[in-house]
């Protein structure tokens, strides 16, 4: 159970907002690579943190992100012209460069200096790997760029995709530290699902379906280890990192790629749900690529606006006869919308004074009192942590350890993302 | 088979704000009867603490090698099977790890009555320790390392 002010305090991520503030002390993924695929193409509109933007890219390939209202009457920049070396709108012809700067006021004088004036709010926005990722922060605070391994291996080893849901950052993102819904929502996608399927750790999952967890403070945010019995005095681990505020990693599965998502707040009553998977020594393979692309494993197969087909508009196209021979535990195709299919159940932004959590929430409980403080902190001048490389070249486990020895003193190095360097995985 | 959209749809449909509102709205009862136990003298400092907050039906306790007995914090000793009775979930907090021994016969009572326990280990900076080495077999969740608001946190949220 929550308070309500601490619900809003956690859930609500506009501009003034504690929690906004916050967010934007990170660098966020907001497009994929491909949404902007060439030179001057059209503009694309960039919901995030409850503010409307606009993204170009220019004539010289530079990206832009910046406000999406025309500084003269406020029309929207989608349907602006984007033309040599700026994006034109359509109604009295201003026209602004990549930072948002007004190069053109035709209205105005040929010497008038009044375009220097005018400028769009605009942010920073960089392509690494196939996402864009934006900092909508004080220029002055911005960190370092993302050093997650996902985004900083060679071309060819990584696949990102990004799927709307329709419901609070927070619901999407407890869902992600919560280990203790696997065994039970996602057990039929072991065996089945060709990202999963095939390795050690499914059989030590399915012989144990009563994990029990650690939640390990450390310094960019938690680690949850997840612990079954393996062979006789061992345990079998899946440890899932989570990093402040919206990252966190699924443990690997024999050799498939190593997945994890951001969950990315577009307003208090929706996010992305950002799924890649990437591998940190080889190639994504063709038919690797095929099923990621059908919407396997993290990923959704979507429309163009990239929201799932299966949506609350068709109950998520619910196959009862599915569920009843156990093929899948909720009815719902896919690990990605078993998940969001819940999750947005429990309504837009849910009450959360009236949860009824236990003993093995503690990973949420821990994480929400993390992001409180960090939110509040931060109002007092206290730089948040997981904007750090350190905090960010970090990797999820799977292992077997002995079992009177602690998973961190375990796994020690295996956390940490070095290039070349393969993940720790059964 | 797939079942496209009824009008008068289920649970799938309660997701916009205005059908959130039609949620029942009733008072949860607390339904833990949680059990709070000290296993050394520093974590019972701070199990005495957290024991001067206000509870729904929280108790808490301390105890002595090798566990039989636990000793509530108005100093009254109480039979360990009699505090188990009538709980079902018990946190174990552990700063130093002494106490190897009440923390086995208190965890094999759990289990034997399937409560629910919890650990927290609050040596702090440490992530490997004694305590955590004990309480490990004997908790279904364990929080490393844990500080004192965490306890608090945790009977917050767990309604004790
Ligand atoms: S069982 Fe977890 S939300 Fe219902
Ligand atoms: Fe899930």
């Amino acid at each position: 159970m929550l308070r309500t002010d601490i619900n809003e305090l956690l859930t609500q991520t506009g501009p003034g907002t504690p929690m906004g503030g916050l967010f934007r002390r990170y660098w966020q993924p907001v497009l994929l690579a491909e949404e902007l695929p060439e030179n001057d193409c059209p503009p694309v509109r960039v919901k995030v943190l409850s503010e409307r933007l606009i993204a170009i890219r220019d004539s010289e390939g530079n990206y832009g992100l910046m406000d999406e209202f025309c500084a003269h009457r406020g029309v929207s920049l989608w349907f602006g012209r984007n033309e040599q070396g700026g994006l034109r709108c359509p109604y009295h012809g201003w026209k602004y460069d990549y930072t948002g700067q007004a190069i053109e006021v035709p209205s105005e004088p040929e010497t008038s200096s009044f375009c220097a004036n005018v400028k769009l709010k605009s942010y920073p926005l960089v392509k690494l790997g196939d996402v864009l990722f934006a900092y909508l922060g004080d220029p002055a605070e911005q960190p370092p760029l993302p050093e997650w391994e996902a985004y900083r291996v060679p071309e060819g080893q990584a696949f990102t995709s990004k799927r709307v849901q329709e419901c609070n950052w927070l619901q999407a993102l407890e869902g992600g530290i919560d280990s203790s819904h696997v065994s039970f929502l996602h057990s039929g996608n072991l065996d089945s699902d060709p990202l999963f399927k095939g390795s050690r750790g499914n059989a030590y999952n399915k012989a144990d379906l009563k994990p029990s967890f650690e939640v390990v403070d450390y310094e960019g945010g938690l680690l949850i280890g997840a612990r079954r019995n393996a062979e006789e005095g061992h345990y079998y681990w899946r440890v899932t990192p989570w990093v402040l505020p919206n990252f966190t990693m699924v443990p690997p599965r024999g050799d498939h790629p190593v997945h994890g998502h951001f969950w990315v707040p577009i307003d208090d009553e929706n996010c992305w749900a950002w799924s890649f998977d990437y591998h940190p020594t080889r190639q994504l393979t063709e038919t690797e690529l095929e099923a990621m692309r059908a919407g396997k494993g993290v990923h959704s197969a979507n429309d163009e606006a990239y929201r799932p087909l299966a949506n609350k508009d068709n109950n998520y196209l619910m196959d009862r006869e599915a569920q009843r021979r156990g093929e899948t535990f909720s009815g719902i195709h896919g690990i990605a919308l078993q998940d969001s299919s819940l999750q947005e159940s429990m309504g837009p932004v849910v009450d959360r004074t009236k949860e009824r959590l236990v003993a093995t929430d503690a990973g949420i409980i821990k994480a929400r009192q993390k992001l409180r403080k960090a939110a509040l902190a931060l109002q007092e001048g206290v730089e948040p942590v997981g904007n750090r490389p350190q905090d960010q070249k970090v990797r999820s486990v799977a292992i077997v350890l002995p079992a009177d020895q602690s998973f961190v003193e375990g796994i020690g190095e295996a956390m940490i993302a070095k290039p070349g360097v393969p993940q720790t995985t059964v | 088979m797939s079942n496209l959209s009824t009008p008068t749809g289920g649970c799938a449909e309660a997701t916009t704000a205005k059908e959130a509102a039609f949620r029942i709205d009733y008072p949860l009862s607390a339904a833990r009867n949680t059990r709070v136990v000290a296993l050394d003298p520093e974590a019972e400092a701070m199990v005495r603490r957290a024991s001067e907050l206000e509870w729904g039906q929280a108790r808490f306790f301390s105890v002595a090698d090798p566990g039989h007995t636990l000793i509530e914090t108005t100093g009254v000793p109480v039979d360990l099977d009699e505090v188990l009775n009538d709980t079902n979930t018990v946190v174990l907090v552990a700063v130093e790890g002494s106490n190897a021994e009440a923390v086995s016969t208190i965890g094999a009572a759990c289990k034997v009555r399937g409560i629910m326990t919890a650990g927290l280990v609050v040596t702090p900076g440490a992530l490997t320790s004694e305590a955590l080495l004990h309480l490990r077999p004997h908790a279904r969740i364990l929080l490393v390392p844990a500080d004192e608001d965490d306890l608090v946190e945790l009977l917050r949220a767990t309604r004790a």
